[in-house]
């Protein structure tokens, strides 16, 4: 058995006339199967927060001026910081697809009068998005585009 | 803070779904140049320097931009620690957590907010 | 028969005046090449141990009794062929839920979920029989028709990583069912059950694990209702602060 869950997991708001064996998590909960995946999902929050606060960090430099943006630039350049950058994009890419997965049959059937468009459109539209964004920022911050 | 933090929670899930929705899509670019490729000397010379740097991310659309994706993610961070802090059987930490963890990234957008309007 | 036909049953045994905790009990069964896991655990109850307890009932996939843990995985033991497990079959009771005795898991928490999201047509003004019945396009019908072919078999539940650590979540079949009434043409209940869909029991503890909808043997796809209802019981949430609403949550 994979361990015990909550000891109120599904318990009805008053007991049973007998007593009852304690609830169990699935058994392949957390690191087994699918659901290695969802845990590794839940653990790119932890990537998330890191990067935003690199992130300002590097904005807040590039407002102190030309000295503080070279110098978090040359701070970057340091291997664990790339290997950071690395896998939280790694982790970017795992939680983009994920998602996407997801979003299109999350849309309710009708919002008012409006409905949404068939789920491979949405699905079409939001990977078309992604790489354009994506694509259109790094020719920019890589300096292809001025 | 259990009621406070159910009140609240419809506006905290949008934050966190375009964190992930808005936060993935803005941080692919930022992390493959900023992360990655400037640091390895692989961008166009003088692609980062300061003056372009900065021409660049004062630009309206540029602020947005960075205040988008240095915000947006704190709140994914935030909601999804919390989420695995749940799944580790930390229910009943949950309020102190959750408040602690959404502080953060409240704290963060508002630092955000700040870096992007000094620049 | 030959030992070729000779399955092993590693099935969890728990009876509340006898154990402190539950117990595997192991059996050897002569097996049917058509059978399935039911109608092995039915011949150890009827030829081998009459004291194993387990649910089921149609035994064909439709009433929803017979879910169980075949092999560590949420399955209706009636649906399960044999021929597609080893010569070693563990079958266990459904995670998530306290255990009555043996296979056979205590429900009313489930039911309890269920009634709370008010599963049936509100009306502001109930309409008069001289009126004649309510008339539903099958567009109308369409919308919600999917999240209507839910059987109450729980395995989504036994399923849920939330389910397990968060006592109050209203689960993915409560949702779906509510989520059911509230794209229902017919209903006017949308606002009470949004309500209750951001209440204690919230809609918004559900953390995409997808497993509901992996193991629906009806292809209901709660996880799809529970997303739906998350962006619906945000536009209430965000509606409600321009029509304010009486009542409370």
């Amino acid at each position: 058995m994979a361990g015990a869950a909550h000891p109120d997991a599904m318990q009805p708001s008053r007991p049973g006339r007998t007593r009852t064996a304690r609830p169990q998590r699935p058994p392949q909960f957390p690191f087994r199967g699918r659901y290695a995946a969802y845990t590794l999902f839940d653990i790119t929050g932890v990537l998330y927060l890191l990067v935003g606060f690199v992130a300002l960090r590097v904005v807040w430099a590039l407002g102190n001026g030309a000295a503080a943006w070279h110098e978090v630039q040359r701070e970057l350049t340091h291997p664990s910081y790339v290997a950071f950058h690395v896998i939280a994009l790694i982790s970017v890419v795992f939680v983009g697809v994920r998602f996407f997965r997801l979003f299109p049959k999350a849309q309710p059937p009708r919002i008012g009068p409006v409905k949404p468009p068939p789920q491979p459109v949405i699905l079409g539209f939001l990977y078309a998005v992604w790489i354009g964004v994506a694509g259109l920022m790094t020719a920019i911050l890589a300096g292809g585009i001025s | 803070m259990k009621h406070f933090l159910l009140r609240i929670e419809p506006l905290v899930w949008l934050l966190f779904g375009q964190g992930i929705l808005i936060g993935t899509i803005l941080l692919t670019g930022w992390l493959i140049v900023i992360g990655v490729a400037a640091p390895l000397g692989l961008v166009a010379p003088g692609a980062l320097a300061y003056e372009r740097a900065h021409a660049l991310a004062s630009h309206w659309i540029g602020r947005l931009v960075l205040l988008a994706l240095i915000a947006l993610p704190l709140w994914k961070g935030a909601h999804h620690v919390r989420s695995l802090s749940l799944d580790f059987g930390g229910a009943a930490r949950d309020a102190t957590l959750a408040a602690i963890l959404y502080s953060v990234a409240a704290l963060g957008s508002l630092l955000a907010i700040c870096a992007v309007v000094r620049l | 028969m030959s030992d070729q036909d000779r399955k092993k049953f590693v099935i969890t045994r728990f009876d509340p005046d006898r154990d402190d905790e539950p117990r595997k009990q192991t059996y050897e069964v002569p097996v049917e090449p058509y059978w399935k896991v039911l109608d092995a655990l039915n011949f150890i109850k009827d030829e081998i141990d009459p004291t194993l307890s387990h649910r089921w009932s149609c035994r064909m996939a439709v009433c929803g009794s017979c879910g169980m843990l075949v092999n560590g995985k949420p399955s209706l033991t009636c649906k399960d062929a044999l021929s597609d497990y080893g010569d070693t079959i563990e079958v266990e009771p459904l995670s998530n839920f306290p255990v009555i005795r043996d296979l056979v898991i205590d429900l009313d928490g489930f039911m309890e979920k269920l009634h709370g999201v008010r599963p049936w047509i509100i009306r502001a003004k109930q309409r008069a029989a001289e009126e004649g019945t309510y008339r539903q396009s099958p567009e109308e019908l369409e919308q919600f028709r999917q999240f209507s072919m839910c059987i109450n078999c729980m395995l989504c539940y036994a399923a849920c990583p939330v389910v397990a650590n968060e006592p109050a979540f209203i689960g993915p079949a409560a949702i779906a069912l509510g989520h059911r009434y509230n794209l229902d043409s017919r209903d006017e209940g949308n606002a009470e059950r949004n309500g209750i869909f951001r209440g204690e029991g919230t809609v918004f503890s559900c953390s995409y694990a997808n497993e509901c909808s992996e193991v629906c043997p009806k292809h209901v796809d709660p996880a799809a209702a529970v997303n739906q209802a998350k962006i619906n019981a945000v536009i209430d949430w965000a509606a409600s602060f321009v029509v304010p609403r009486g009542g409370g949550e």
